[in-house]
């Protein structure tokens, strides 16, 4: 069964109905054609025959009055008063000649012959046709069609008047061929007469007469097949004046009747014709104009099921389907913009509005991909907020989302329209560029880095943010957008533990990344396993030239990677929020050598390195009390060290744990004091008693690196003024050791003095101290390892 | 009342002085036949000669009268009263005669010299139509229009009585009569038209 369209359906349901309407015209033309036809030859026939009584009579009437005419000459009435019947007979031959008659007869008043022009074979007796006469004796005159010497007559008699009738006048027409020509041509019809004598005479063809006349005694019949046509037949008996049968037989040829009807049939059925085509035409445009439409609504659909939501239906009908269109067109404008929302949902994260880590990683994967072509570079940078965890946790995570939301704010400003800045969730964002050169990512991320710059302002609450960036290569670093990502997050990690604002990711860092993340998983294991153990350095008095503190240094013995420094793993334990554990492992331990070392003898304080996460928790004061008196040790032997850029994350809380601490008696210190950017105002309301010059600007100390000199002086200047400790961290030379000695620093540490040593190791040391005194020798006796502290 | 009977009788006899009268009815059926001619003829006796002559005028294209009974031997004259001309002509047995176109009165009278019926017409004007009747007797007279006649002053003797009337067919059958004198004798005719 094959497929029936609409519009085929529609064009066969258009063409049946109406083939139906005009067969049935067709056909009822035809019954009518029927019924007409005979009627009309029916019509005909009598109109045939009215019209032969009137034209015989007619003749008649004619003939009557040329005899009439000739009676009343006189002569020939004086003829007849004369009764001479020769000169009769040839006067009658002469008038028989004149009115072109084929008998005449002078009947006396008793209705006997009295000269003819037949030879005078009727002369001297009775008149033949007495009927005749008797209508002529009562209304003056008469005719009448006779047979007469086996021919058809129509014979008139009229009287001889002298004035009163003399005698009768007779005359004879013979009906012949020629005549019953001009009644055909009169009457359309075939005319023949017939008699029982005179047989036939007609305008008929020679072999249709015969038939006729053999069918011809029967009664009458409307149809005769005469030769080869149908004749419509009138049986029309004429008046005669001797009682013989004379019929004229009227008749019609059916086929030239029907001529007219088969022409008319014969023209509606073309006209039939003309008007299915010109329906079928029509069919097929209306169907085109209904279903045309249709398919295009099909075809739209089918664009909207191949995600095609931009090409409308072009329909410019205005009605229904002109309707349906601009509905359709409206749903397939709603469902694209839906599913571009969706798309978007999908593709953008929520709180900025920035793509997210799906369309970055897409749009990282096609820039490669074109990268192959085009030969450009392509890079990317994973930026990470530092600290943003404890933002969020101190300042609420409306604060946070809104501090997000203006970090992307600044990073889509700050960069081109063709880069893609991305927010990966959390505090990650990712910048994607095209940079033909390392010198050229360089600058994008110096770019980047400069949103930080000014504080952020949200609400009432100003506060700086720092973050880390980590730079990968597309070519140089890696070769898909994944492992670029991954590479990218390696040096962000770089530049965070490096505290540097940028970082590239560097070969070979993807296994150390590898392990970093082996090492997060085993540090919380670390404390339980008693993997951890504490190095101690010494703080010398630089005017006694005596250790006075010792700073415990916290080293993992990884059961694999062997002794790690802290740099390695601190990080990391922020990172997984381990840093509290390992703090007060730290505490622990120092607080129960430090009392160890009292008890030997050795008058020495320990000092701790606190986490800028240590400084959120609370318990932390409480804790570090609960240790000291269990130890049974003084809270001033317990020095806390705390960077400069820990105390200015959060100022306010950091205070708080701050001021605690330093009620309870313990010691209080700024570790890598001109790293930060902490103002003095800030700084003199931190309840610090100690201030440790950060190692960069000791390390290279020296009389002609001004600079660092300048910087070491004023600190020390201002620390004092300030009533602070100042001590010198990173003092590795004698030199930079006697410049300390000469600007009044109070404490130095470093390599110069002592590396950080195991606690037996530290003990020796104190006692070899004790014993030689040297700072000079311990100091040469140890080697300039690039350990940092 | 006396005066009258003497006076009825008075005429009766000088009635029966002075000759006997017929008094003919022609009927058609009930109806009296109008302008029939009543004659009776004498048997045995000569008759005398007419004494007058008639006329048959010609007037508004008529013959007047239109029936005219004459004796035997009658001069008839045919004046032209009309202003057109006129041919009169007759084709009867009785009198075969014409008088070619002419206006005013012919010269000459057409005497009418044999008993019967004498057919006129008019060769140019067909519609006019008169019969002259001739008898051999000076007795005959017209009906009126009832169809009733009298023939006056009968001589005693035998006499046959004939009828005619214009478009009769066949004549009524004679009828013989004799008179003595004075008397009144009542003929009836019926004619088939």
């Amino acid at each position: 069964m094959p497929v029936r369209t609409f519009q085929a359906r529609l064009l066969w349901l258009i063409v049946a109905v109406l083939a139906l309407l005009e067969a049935g015209t067709l056909i009822s033309v035809h019954l009518a054609g029927q019924r007409t036809l005979q009627k009309s030859v029916s019509d005909e026939l009598k109109v045939g025959a009215a019209v032969l009584d009137r034209i015989l009579m007619q003749r008649a009437g004619q003939l009557s009055e040329s005899l009439r005419i000739l009676v009343r000459d006189f002569a020939f009435r004086e003829l007849v008063a004369s009764g001479d019947t020769p000169t009769m007979s040839s006067a009658l031959e002469n008038q028989r000649k004149r009115v072109n008659a084929g008998a005449v007869l002078l009947v006396d008043l008793d209705g006997n012959v009295k000269a003819d022009t037949i030879d005078g074979r009727l002369t001297g007796r009775r008149f033949p046709f007495a009927s005749m006469l008797a209508d002529a004796q009562k209304n003056g005159e008469a005719h009448a069609t006779i047979t007469f010497s086996n021919k058809p007559y129509q014979f008139v008699i009229v009287p001889v008047l002298a004035p009163q009738p003399i005698a009768w006048l007779c005359a004879g027409f013979e009906i012949d061929e020629a005549f019953l020509a001009d009644l055909r041509r009169l009457t359309t019809l075939d005319v023949s007469l017939w008699s029982s004598t005179a047989g036939l005479v007609s305008t008929l063809a020679p072999d249709q007469r015969a038939d006729l006349l053999a069918a011809m005694p029967q009664k009458p019949q409307t149809a005769l097949h005469l030769g080869n046509a149908e004749y419509a037949t009138l049986q029309h008996p004429l008046h005669t004046g001797d009682n013989s049968r004379v019929v004229m037989l009227l008749q019609r040829n059916l086929a030239d009747a029907r001529q007219p009807f088969v022409k008319l049939e014969l023209q509606i059925f073309a006209l039939s014709f003309v008007m299915l085509l010109a329906a079928v035409v029509a069919a097929v445009i209306f169907s085109r104009s209904v279903s045309r439409p249709l398919r295009v609504l099909a075809e739209g659909a089918g664009r909207v099921e191949r995600g095609d939501y931009v090409s409308p239906i072009v329909i410019e009908q205005k009605d229904e389907i002109g309707q349906l269109a601009t509905a359709f067109n409206q749903m397939q404008a709603a469902i694209g913009a839906r599913e571009e929302q969706i798309i978007h949902q999908a593709t953008h994260d929520a709180l900025t509005g920035l793509p997210n880590r799906t369309l970055f990683l897409d749009r990282l994967s096609q820039s490669i991909e074109g990268s192959k072509r085009s030969g450009e570079s392509v890079g990317m940078i994973m930026m990470d907020v530092d600290r943003f965890k404890e933002i969020n946790d101190t300042l609420g995570h409306h604060f946070g989302d809104q501090l997000l939301i203006e970090i992307g704010r600044r990073l889509s400003h700050t960069l081109r329209q063709s880069d893609t800045v991305a927010r990966l969730g959390g505090d990650e964002f990712a910048v994607k560029f095209t940079a033909p050169t390392a010198r050229h990512a360089t600058e994008v991320a110096s770019r980047v880095s400069t949103i930080f710059g000014a504080p952020f302002i949200l609400g009432d609450v100003s506060i700086d943010v720092n973050a880390s960036l980590g730079i990968a290569l597309y070519q140089m670093h890696a070769d898909d957008a994944d492992t670029l990502m991954k590479r990218a997050d390696i040096a962000m990690y770089d530049a965070k533990k490096n505290h540097t604002r940028f970082a590239f990711y560097e070969p070979g860092r993807d296994e150390h990344s590898l392990r970093r993340l082996a090492l997060m998983m085993e540090l919380r294991q670390a404390v339980a396993r008693d993997e951890l153990e504490l190095h101690f350095q010494p703080k010398v008095e630089v005017s006694r030239d005596r250790a006075v503190h010792a700073e415990a240094l916290v080293r993992w013995k990884h059961p694999r990677h062997g002794l790690m420094r802290p740099d390695e793993f601190i990080p990391l334990a922020e990172q997984t929020g381990n840093i509290s554990l390992i703090t007060k492992w730290v505490v622990r331990r120092a607080v129960a050598e430090c009392a160890e070392w009292n008890r030997i003898g050795l008058d020495l304080s320990v000092a701790v390195n606190l986490s800028a996460l240590d400084l959120f928790d609370t318990e932390l004061p409480t804790f570090i009390s609960g240790l000291l008196s269990e130890a049974g040790l003084p809270p001033s032997r317990l020095v806390l060290e705390i960077t400069e850029s820990a105390v200015m994350k959060d100022t306010a809380y950091a205070l708080k744990v701050l001021r605690d601490l330093k009620r309870r008696g313990v010691v209080l210190a700024i570790d890598d004091f001109g790293t930060g950017y902490s103002s003095l105002a800030h700084l003199k309301r931190l309840p610090v008693d100690e201030l440790k010059i950060d190692k960069s600007f000791v390390q290279n100390l020296s009389e002609t690196a001004t600079d660092d000199l300048v910087i070491v002086r004023s600190t020390i200047e201002l620390g004092h003024n300030m009533g602070l400790v100042v001590i010198a961290e990173g003092v590795e030379s004698q030199e930079s050791w006697q410049i300390l000695k000469r600007l009044g620093c109070d404490m130095g540490q470093g390599y110069f003095m002592s590396p950080p040593l195991p606690a037996a190791e530290f003990r020796l040391w104190c006692e070899g101290r004790a014993a030689d005194s040297t700072v000079g020798e311990a100091a040469s006796s140890r080697p300039a390892a690039g350990e940092l502290g | 009342m006396r005066l009258v009977i003497v006076l009825a009788i008075i005429l009766t006899v000088s009635a029966s002085l002075l000759g006997a009268t017929i008094d003919a009815v022609v009927l058609d059926g009930r109806s009296g036949v109008h302008d029939a001619v009543v004659y009776a003829v004498p048997e045995g006796r000569p008759v005398p000669p007419p004494r007058r002559a008639a006329v048959m005028e010609q007037k508004n294209r008529a013959f007047i009268p239109h029936v005219l009974a004459v004796q035997t031997g009658t001069a008839v004259r045919f004046p032209n009263l009309d202003d057109v001309q006129h041919h009169v002509y007759s084709f009867s047995p009785a009198k075969t005669f014409q008088l070619p176109l002419y206006k005013g009165s012919p010269p000459n009278p057409v005497i009418f010299d044999k008993a019967g019926v004498v057919t006129l017409g008019c060769n140019i004007h067909d519609q006019m139509s008169a019969v002259i009747v001739v008898v051999d007797t000076p007795y005959f007279e017209k009906t009126a229009a009832n169809g009733r006649a009298s023939l006056h002053d009968l001589e005693p003797g035998r006499y046959t009585v004939r009828a005619w009337a214009p478009e009769m067919r066949g004549e009524p059958a004679a009828q013989t009569i004799t008179v003595t004198g004075g008397e009144r004798v009542e003929v009836s005719f019926n004619v088939r038209r």
